[in-house]
């Protein structure tokens, strides 16, 4: 049976790396008794997978596990037991029984994020809003992409606006934080990070935002069925 | 301000909620190379809400995270003093280098990981002294804390900066930055002084009374500032006095009598990122009895006492369901030793079987018995195997008294390959005392003793990728040992004799690696050290110091130049042979063993004579009261 798991990781357990969680789930599964399939070979270890793990300091209340058991145990059950054992910020939200198929890191296609940042030019949300609609006017921006070839890395010119499905201004925050929401390609066949978003909006319309605290949240990520946007199943 | 008359102590109001920015902390965590080291939050991390509180204990092990987790002692006084509710503790590690320059860069000051609040808020800040070369962390964990260095220079606002730990039997170089040491076990003196902390906080707390009041009346007990030194024109030490009247001239250790009624943690942090030690520990007795003449923990911790098979069992209980950890670390001086060892194993083995736990040793001794052990508890895996020869002749094993000869590593060796590991460890020391070159030669014999007995077997019972692996570190004469009087060997002594191993071993099955020697001489420089270190230390610290036990942070230059700006003779105090009349530095502890039983320890070591195990009847090294009599005698 393969179950497949949505879960948050926010707070500071976004500091975890992708081994940190590893660890975690392998932890928890073996400490409340779950009957997580095995791996074969001389050093076996439980099958799961995580689906496009998120990079070090981003918060989700979306991360994706696929796992693999040996017997049938009711979803809820699952989450439930699971849940008791996991830290406070890395809870399961929902999980469902799934067939053995395409891997969760090739169905993903888009994430819908929550961005937030200060800026030294507008700290009024008005201000703000009227930059925006310059964005919008922007028919393409190109930024620079680090590629991989062999060995050597070298830079490409990339266009991010066919990569952008909508930016949603939300206010400011308490703490005079600007929020963003905005959906971006995810995956192979097309990806664009939320910090390569916020230094090209910060270039090109001279917003001086500070780069260094940029706080991220994926909320939630979306797959692509032929141009349809769908929620993962 | 004028006019208006402050209460007597400030500091019984200390900021409750010190909390450091969020969002600075976020933007450095974004930086650093491994965030988790610092954001706390693991299983079993204790948070309590600081309005109920009467005392807050900031505890820190001056090394980076994934090394002070994996000590044992941090999870027995944390679990300790949590247990209290009107306490608390809470973590502080040495922040890694990037980590350092961040939070230089935004001025945060350093943080426990529960509360996220300033260490300088806290009541009381204890370090754990495992090893010398920490001890440039402790100052800059100070430094980072924004707490002043030197005890002098703190008032009431600042916490009580304590100290204990095998590193605490010679306080002498930290005595100008530690307020008060703890000696010996710290389980039930802790809590004493958080007691008596407690009550001097409530009737207005005055740190030199409370410091005069703990040295008048506490066992175990160390307060530097009550107590002076002069010394001779040769630079040794003339007298010790009193600064004030009562205080004992010489600090007794604490020891705990009776280790299953003593407080036993049931509960463990599980860090989220690896550590050195990723398991459950389980202390199964304290002491050893081998007397290994080089070995410090063997003497200070006299005498043995163990915990029983059942209260160890309750405690593996508790701590396989509260950590969910899959082994079980059975660690102690010389674990194999523990008198009820084969039942304990196959209790444990018995109790978890279907729970998969495993069981693990870390020390080993040279005999069939503990492979026999071995052998049940690693019923997979057959990864490396270590001995510790200690040293390469038979003649150098007497004069350390290490208690094994040949015989027993070809016994052990052949019963290994046997069962089936292929990769063995060898440990050394070079420069033990009246060592010779033939002596030294002899580690090389020993790994090619190994090499041949794995190939002189029939090729079809040959098992596994074969490869011996002799590791030598440079011996650091230990206070409070036999060979405390013993110069250390020069650095070019060092470097000769791991000249002549490295040209012999010629062989790609046997590999042999070592210590730096210019580390192992700022360690028996700080070990062995006097109150005028302190200002070496400093120095060190000032010029760039941090993480010495690192070799890529250890920087040798800064420690010279520190010396000669302090003029200071590291040969005085590493290579010097001592007289047994010098007042050494250390010689008003008392640690259990008599100095007259070490000297004859000494004085047998240089003729070659060996002692025995004292369980197999006393040998008299002087603790009066031994727990022992009446169970071994
Ligand atoms: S007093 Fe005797 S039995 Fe006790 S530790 Fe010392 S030598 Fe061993």
């Amino acid at each position: 049976m393969i179950l497949r798991t949505k879960y948050t990781k926010v707070g500071y357990l976004k500091y975890l790396s992708h081994l940190d969680m590893v660890r975690l789930f392998t932890r928890t599964f073996s400490k409340v008794g779950i009957p997580i399939k095995f791996s074969d070979g001389y050093n076996p270890h439980p099958k799961f997978s995580i689906g496009n793990p998120l990079p070090l300091g981003t918060e989700s209340l979306a991360e994706y596990m696929d796992v693999e058991l040996t017997e049938w145990i009711e979803p809820a059950d699952f989450a439930k037991r699971i849940n008791e054992a996991l830290p406070e910020g890395i809870k399961i939200t929902s999980c469902w029984e799934t067939e053995k198929g395409a891997s969760l890191t090739s169905m993903i296609a888009w994430s819908h994020y929550e961005i937030r940042f200060r800026t030294k030019n507008t700290d009024q949300a008005s201000e703000f809003e009227d930059s925006l609609d310059r964005w919008d006017k922007l028919s393409e921006v190109f930024i620079t992409k680090k590629k991989k070839k062999g060995k050597i890395k070298v830079d490409r010119q990339v266009d991010i606006i066919p990569l952008i499905g909508n930016i949603i201004y939300k206010g400011i925050d308490e703490d005079g934080f600007h929020i963003v929401n905005a959906f971006l390609r995810t995956g192979e066949t097309g990806n664009l990070k939320p910090i390569e978003l916020v230094g090209a909006i910060d270039r090109e319309l001279q917003l001086d935002i500070d780069l260094d605290m940029v706080l991220i949240k994926r909320l939630d990520v979306l797959a692509d069925e032929n141009g349809e946007i769908k929620e993962l199943a | 301000m004028q006019g208006v008359i402050l209460p007597e102590r400030q500091a019984n109001n200390r900021k409750v909620n010190g909390m450091i920015n969020k969002y600075k902390l976020d933007k450095i965590l974004m930086k650093v190379e491994k965030p988790s080291r610092y954001i706390g939050m693991e299983q079993n991390m204790v948070q309590k809400n600081p309005e109920q509180l009467d005392v807050r204990f900031a505890f820190s092990f001056p090394d980076v995270y994934e090394v002070g987790m994996s000590h044992l002692g941090m999870h027995i006084l944390y679990n300790l003093i949590n247990n209290e509710p009107q306490y608390s503790c809470e973590r502080v590690f040495a922040p890694w280098v990037d980590m350092e320059e961040q939070i230089r860069k935004e001025s945060i000051p350093l943080f426990t990981l529960e509360s996220k609040e300033e260490v300088k808020n806290f009541d009381l800040l204890g370090f754990t002294l495992q090893y010398e070369m920490s001890y440039t962390n402790i100052l800059n964990i100070l430094d980072l804390a924004e707490i002043p260095l030197l005890s002098k220079d703190r008032d009431e606002d600042f916490p009580l900066v304590i100290a204990g730990g095998p590193c605490a039997y010679n306080p002498e170089p930290l005595w100008e930055f530690i307020d008060l040491f703890v000696i010996g076990e710290g389980e039930e003196v802790t809590l004493e002084l958080m007691r008596v902390y407690n009550k001097h906080k409530r009737q207005g707390y005055n740190k030199a009374k409370f410091l005069e009041e703990v040295q008048k009346t506490m066992q175990g007990i160390y307060v530097p500032s009550l107590y002076d030194v002069n010394y001779n024109e040769d630079g040794t030490i003339n007298e010790r006095f009193s600064l004030i009247e009562n205080i004992p001239q010489i600090i007794e250790k604490r020891m705990i009598r009776d280790l299953d009624s003593m407080f036993s943690p049931e509960k463990m942090i599980v860090p989220y990122m690896e550590t050195v030690h990723d398991r459950i520990s389980m202390e199964l007795f304290r002491g050893c009895t081998h007397g290994c003449r080089f070995c410090q923990a063997g003497m200070i911790y006299r005498p043995i006492r163990e915990k029983s098979v059942d209260r160890l069992m309750e405690l593996a209980e508790k701590l396989v369901d509260s950590t969910g950890y899959e082994n079980i670390s059975l660690s102690s001086l010389s674990s194999c030793d523990y008198s009820q060892l084969h039942l304990l194993i196959s209790s444990l083995m018995d109790k978890f079987e279907d729970k998969k736990v495993g069981v693990s040793l870390p020390s080993l001794r040279l005999d069939s018995v503990s492979i026999d052990i071995l052998k049940e508890i690693e019923k997979v895996r057959k990864s490396g195997l270590t001995f510790a020869p200690e040293a390469g002749s038979q003649r150098l094993r007497d004069v350390v008294n290490k208690g094994v000869d040949e015989n027993d590593l070809v016994n052990a060796v052949g019963y290994a390959f046997k069962e089936g590991w292929s990769r063995i460890k060898l440990y050394f020391m070079i420069g033990l005392p009246t060592e010779t070159d033939e002596d030294v030669l002899g580690i090389k014999d020993l790994a090619y003793l190994v090499k041949d007995l794995f190939f002189n077997r029939p090729p079809e019972e040959r098992k596994g990728n074969f490869q011996v692996t002799a590791s030598a570190s440079c011996f650091v004469p230990k206070p409070f040992t036999p060979f405390q009087w013993q110069g250390q060997d020069t650095i070019e002594n060092f470097h000769h004799k791991i000249n002549l191993v490295k040209k012999e071993i010629r062989d790609n099955k046997v590999s042999f690696n070592y210590h730096d020697p210019r580390v192992s001489f700022m360690e028996a420089i700080v070990a062995r050290g006097d109150r005028r270190i302190s200002k070496l230390i400093l120095r060190a610290w000032e010029k760039g110091s941090r993480f010495d036990g690192w070799s890529e942070h250890f920087k040798y230059e800064i420690w010279l130049e520190a010396m000669e700006e302090l003029e200071i003779d590291g040969s005085f105090y590493a290579n010097r042979n001592r007289e047994f009349t010098e007042n050494l530095p250390w010689d008003f502890i008392n640690p259990g063993p008599s100095k007259k039983y070490l000297i004859s320890e000494y004085t047998k070591a240089i003729k070659g004579e060996t002692t025995r195990d004292c369980r197999l009847g006393c040998t008299g090294c002087g603790i009066e009261d031994c727990a022992m009599w009446g169970v071994f005698n």
